[in-house]
């Protein structure tokens, strides 16, 4: 006689998905820079950015804004971000 | 034949304690739950509608599914009654509609929890406390169904504290958040009868809030001096819609409701009185600039920015939810503030009932 113990946390269905492959160098690529809208964000990433910037030397650096830090990007604007940039750098700022 | 049986079911020996295992397997939200049976689970998937493989939802940030089969295990070891399915299952299609962001309300720093407020006859039907200590303990219905609520965002959308949770503190209503409106009680329209549903129809409110915080008010005899204690409730800095805007919620006590009645006031000039008045200034959100230019994105565009500002608490007069509850007896109120812009409040129709009228609603949920 067994008794039985029932598993409440239901299945999980998700694809794994590898990164994507990492550059070598940082100089000459195209940098987008996402702001989550989070509190410092901005201060945390401006100050990131240029340090970046003046150690690396991009072809561009081009700023974007999440319309909310808690919720995900639009898909629209990530597509733009990935057409138009070689690396993204973001970050929160509480 | 069992309804059920997709869900692995681990044999354990005879004479294990299953309220201990169910503790070693984490599958608990701190307190002991009812081990279902093969029984239990078949009743409560009946209850749903049968069909236990149907998928109700996915529960994020984990985005578990939640077929009827998990849905009747959670909510047997919640210790429901099967006729408190449909407002557990109405309440989580509310909290997964995108526009109330379960992902953030989920994994936020901040102590937000998923309040749900039940209107409609099946408050009254499933025997819920809408009376004296609603937010409290001690009647099964508003007890379990919010544990029911709470076991799911913890088991199936994996709101471990933590872990996917990070909330800095949390609160008391993470354990269970719900009560229903005491419309018997209440001179007022009920609110789901306020937003286009029809008085005989049920539904769930779900706002992601904040605790209660008590108002009191011994001494007024009309509408704005009642209301304007709960103006100063809602006038701090503190709480998150004063720098996150958003939604809040206020619960009136039936005296309150009463002596604001009296005056001849309906909802809406509730509403627009508290929001008139509740403000904040400018400045003092911003500490008078002393730790740096502040100009805070996360409230709306239109709030003045200059330090003399007197900025509102939330948008609009629509971004107070107000409800009646509570016991016959005491002068006191609750004001109840949101997580803020990063959520949308939800109602929804249980078991199908869809608005006569009102706001924009879809598949039986509206937008607030």
């Amino acid at each position: 006689m067994t008794l039985e113990l029932f598993d409440p946390r239901g299945v999980v269905e998700a694809e794994a998905r590898a990164l994507a492959r990492r550059p070598a160098a940082l100089a000459g690529l195209r940098l987008g820079v996402l702001d989550n809208t989070k509190w410092n964000a901005n201060r945390l990433l401006r100050g990131a950015t240029a340090k970046l910037r003046a150690t690396h030397g991009f072809a561009a650096v081009t700023y974007y804004r999440k319309e909310s830090f808690s919720k995900i990007a639009a898909p629209e604007l990530v597509d733009e971000i990935a057409a138009a940039n070689d690396v993204v750098l973001t970050a929160i700022g509480d | 034949m069992s309804a059920t049986g997709a869900v692995r079911a681990d044999a354990v020996a005879d004479g294990t304690d299953l309220v201990e295992a169910y503790f070693e397997r984490g599958w608990t939200d701190g307190l002991p739950v009812v081990p279902p049976t093969r029984a239990r689970i078949d009743i409560m998937v009946e209850a749903l509608g049968g069909d236990p493989a149907f998928l109700e939802c996915k529960v994020p940030p984990r985005w578990g599914s939640l077929t009827r089969e998990v849905l009747a295990i959670n909510l047997v070891m919640a210790g429901c009654r099967p006729d408190y399915a449909p407002v557990v299952r109405a309440a989580l299609l509310a909290l997964t509609q995108t526009a109330f962001n379960l992902n953030g309300v989920q994994a936020t720093t901040h102590m937000a929890a998923p309040l749900v407020i039940v209107n409609g006859p099946i408050a009254q039907r499933i025997g819920m406390n809408a009376g004296h200590n609603c937010f409290g303990s001690g009647n099964r219905a508003n007890a379990t169904i919010g544990r029911a609520i709470r076991l799911v965002l913890l088991n199936v959308g994996g709101g471990t504290p933590g872990d996917l949770d990070k909330a800095t503190l949390g609160h008391p209503g993470k354990y269970s958040y719900c009560i229903a409106e005491n419309e018997s009680a209440s001179p007022f329209a009920p609110y789901h009868v306020d937003k286009g549903f029809a008085a005989e129809d049920s539904t769930v409110f779900a706002i992601a809030a904040e605790p209660p915080h008590s108002v009191t008010n011994h001494v007024a005899n009309d509408a704005r001096g009642v209301l304007d204690s709960i103006v100063s409730a809602m006038s701090t800095i503190a709480h998150n819609n004063a720098v996150s805007s958003g939604h809040c919620a206020v619960v009136l006590g039936i005296e309150h409701a009463r002596t604001i009645a009296g005056s001849g006031w309906k909802r809406a000039d509730i509403r627009h009185y508290l929001w008139d008045r509740a403000r904040n200034r400018f400045g003092d959100l911003a500490f008078e600039h002393r730790y740096g230019r502040i100009h805070n994105r996360n409230l709306p565009a239109w709030y003045g920015r200059d330090l003399e500002s007197r900025v509102p608490v939330v948008p609009s007069p629509d971004n107070i939810h107000l409800f009646v509850a509570g016991g016959e007896a005491g002068r006191f109120s609750a004001f109840i503030p949101g997580w803020g812009h990063m959520s949308n409040p939800v109602l929804r129709g249980i078991d199908g009932a869809a608005p006569v009228s009102g706001p924009v609603c879809v598949d039986g949920a509206c937008q607030l």
